[in-house]
């Protein structure tokens, strides 16, 4: 079942006097349960097609259906309830409410779903057990290593179960090491959870780790590969760096 | 505030942010609190003058009410004399909220001494009386006394007067004015006292005889030109007056309460207050900015963070709710700070008044009889400045507010 279906998307910014053609033509479906990269280098469009697909700008052209919702001709609010129910986010860095703690941040999503107070703790600690911070849930971020924050946003992202999860360069700003400890975390609640994980990257090593992977070169997609095998390789290639 | 409250989180959110930047909080707390307080304070000390000043003037010889022949306040002339009716005498002896009562009866008229002439004010009294209504009995300077009712030809006189004059205590001073039929009053009359009340008017112009002997020179056969009376509390002086004005005699006479008798002083306290109204403004727009940037500071540096939440899901009204309520706890805790310290600072200068009496020849100038100002606290001033400084400062916190909510999530977490 397609999670993500996408026709013909075109996006257009009005740079200054001139047009910048963003993405010129993109079709793209995902299936639920896909753990996918988007690859390619800088200014290639991965960001704005993660935008697009998360309601937060608004295509020049193409349909775009996410999560069974035609995303043309939502409202402001209706994209802002399809954001809150329906997909988690993942940003590059510094994702988190500073004034909240880690377990409040996680919290924050159940909270704006009207979750009742004990589900809500019981649920935001687990999963900040799964993400290895069970020590750290009363800290807040900047009390946090860099890596420690963006696996409680991964946390925040996963808690209230969505059925896509969308992450901009979520390493980023981690070592390689960090990084491809996030990547695992993100693999294995793809796993047990079935939730998809849409991802874009240009670190190869974060490639490696997706069970497909679309690059993007001018706004059009390049190549479409499914590849099941890459992460067990790239795990092997981690362990011989060590 | 550790947990998370059901449907308060905008509440909790904007509680720690005040927090977040305690040095820009306690710096827009401590400007709130200085604008509050001083507007609690400045205010407090005109409250407390203007009534010290309308008190004198009221004790000195004005009384809280006047009852007059309608028309003599105009003219002041003895041509308006009235003879009191049984209502109002019963009225005036009966009621409790009145104090004392006193019947006067006024004149124009020449003093001349040596080859002095002055045009004077006379003014006749019961002198036991009139006691009870006015203070100008404890004016007068060492070596002379007040009248007692059976003085005859003796008086007391201002003492800027007796200056000019160049009279004393002992001499006996011609006197020369028209009695209420239309003949020559006149006669030599010996001064017993002199009195300094500070108010020039009175101090320049003011000759005061006892009434038993101003009925025979004025021919008042029973008339008087003023009853003079003292309410226990001034602020019942309006429901008296207009007591006393629903009397069906009183067609024919003017009930005049201290605010008519002294218009002077009601236009100065007047246009103090309008300036005073202006500073106030000005000081509260201070404080409101100081809350208005402090509020848009803290928006301008969240920019990327509160994209984020909208991003995942947050609602711009509950964006506009957190930032306002973030207003609303820095300027309801300057303005609880303002209180206080304004309060205090009213509540000192009660107990220890500003004592401008050093500086009596200088205020005098400028016709000031009063130089002990206290201030006065009142829970109108408190509350009502308290309220417009918070609402002043929530007011201006909406702008920056609605200005965050309409930020757009992805130009907002482009920023770092
Ligand atoms: N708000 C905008 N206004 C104008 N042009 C934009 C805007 N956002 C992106 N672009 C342009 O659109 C193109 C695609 O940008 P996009 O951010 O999607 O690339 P990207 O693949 O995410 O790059 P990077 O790897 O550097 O993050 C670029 O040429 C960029 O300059
Ligand atoms: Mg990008």
């Amino acid at each position: 079942m397609e999670i993500i279906t996408i026709k013909s998307l075109i996006k257009n910014y009005d740079g200054e006097g001139l047009e910048v053609h963003a993405l010129r033509g993109i079709d793209l479906s995902v299936r639920r349960g896909e753990f996918t990269a988007i690859a390619g280098p800088s200014g290639s469009g991965k960001t704005t097609l993660l935008n697009l697909i998360g309601g937060l700008d608004i295509p020049t052209d193409g349909t775009l259906t996410v999560a069974g919702n035609n995303l043309a001709g939502m409202s402001a609010k209706e994209l802002s309830d399809m954001r809150l129910n329906s997909i988690g986010f993942i940003f590059q860095a510094y994702n988190l409410i500073p004034v909240l703690t880690a377990l409040e941040n996680v919290e924050y999503i159940l909270l704006l779903q009207g979750v009742g107070k004990s589900e809500r703790r019981d649920r935001s600690r687990r999963i900040l057990k799964e993400v290895g911070l069970a020590k750290e849930i009363d800290r807040r971020p900047k009390e946090l290593s860099g890596g420690q924050q963006q696996r409680v946003a991964v946390a925040r992202a996963i808690v209230s179960e969505p059925e896509l999860v969308l992450a901009d360069e979520p390493t980023a700003n981690l070592d390689q090491k960090t990084g491809a400890g996030l990547l695992d975390l993100m693999h294995d609640l793809n796993h047990k959870k079935n939730i998809t994980f849409l991802f874009s990257t240009h670190d190869r090593m974060v490639m490696e780790y997706a069970e497909r992977l679309i690059s993007l070169t001018d706004g059009m997609i390049a190549s479409d590969k499914k590849k099941k095998s890459l992460k067990e390789s790239a795990e092997k290639k981690l362990k011989k760096q060590r | 505030m550790k947990l998370f409250k059901e449907s308060s989180i905008e509440v909790m959110l904007a509680w720690r942010n005040v927090w977040k930047n305690k040095r820009r909080t306690i710096l827009t707390l401590l400007t709130i609190m200085v604008g509050c307080s001083m507007i609690i304070f400045f205010r407090a000390t005109q409250d407390g003058s203007y009534e010290k000043m309308i008190e004198d003037s009221i004790a000195a010889n004005t009384g809280h009410i006047q009852i007059h022949e309608k028309g003599f306040w105009d003219n002041q002339s003895i041509d308006y004399a009235f003879i009191p009716g049984e209502p109002l005498q019963s009225y005036l002896d009966k009621n409790s909220g009145i104090a004392a009562t006193s019947r006067r009866v006024h004149a124009a008229g020449l003093v001349s001494f040596k080859n002095n002439t002055f045009g004077t004010l006379i003014q006749a009294v019961e002198p036991e009386r009139e006691k009870k209504v006015s203070t100008l009995h404890t004016t007068i300077k060492p070596g002379g006394r007040y009248l007692t009712p059976d003085d005859g030809m003796r008086i007391i006189i201002g003492a800027t007067l007796a200056k000019n004059l160049d009279a004393k205590v002992g001499d006996s001073i011609a006197m020369i004015s028209q009695g209420f039929d239309g003949s020559i009053a006149a006669g030599n009359f010996e001064i017993v006292g002199i009195f300094r009340t500070l108010n020039p008017r009175y101090d320049q112009a003011l000759i005061i005889m006892p009434m038993a002997q101003a009925v025979e020179t004025f021919t008042m056969m029973g008339y008087l030109t003023s009853i003079v009376v003292r309410v226990k509390n001034t602020s019942d002086m309006e429901k008296t007056r207009d007591e006393i004005r629903a009397l069906p005699e009183s067609e024919r006479l003017e009930v005049m309460g201290w605010d008519e008798l002294t218009p002077e002083l009601i236009q100065a306290i007047v246009m103090d207050k309008l300036f005073g109204y202006i500073f106030y403004f000005i000081l509260l727009l201070i404080t409101a900015f100081g809350v208005l940037n402090t509020v848009q500071m803290s928006v301008f540096e969240r920019t990327r963070e509160l994209g984020i939440m909208m991003a995942i899901g947050t609602r711009p009204r509950q964006i506009v709710t957190m930032v306002l309520f973030e207003s609303m706890f820095i300027s309801l805790m300057g303005v609880l700070l303002g209180a206080a310290v304004g309060s205090g600072l009213g509540y000192y200068f009660y107990i220890h008044p500003f004592d401008f009496s050093g500086y009596q020849k200088e205020l005098e100038q400028f016709a000031m009889v009063t130089t002990v100002f206290p201030a006065k606290l009142t829970v109108s001033n408190v509350v009502f400045t308290s309220l417009l400084t918070f609402l002043f400062g929530v007011l201006f916190s909406i702008a920056p507010a609605r200005r965050a909510a309409k930020l757009n999530p992805l130009k907002a977490i482009r920023q770092l």
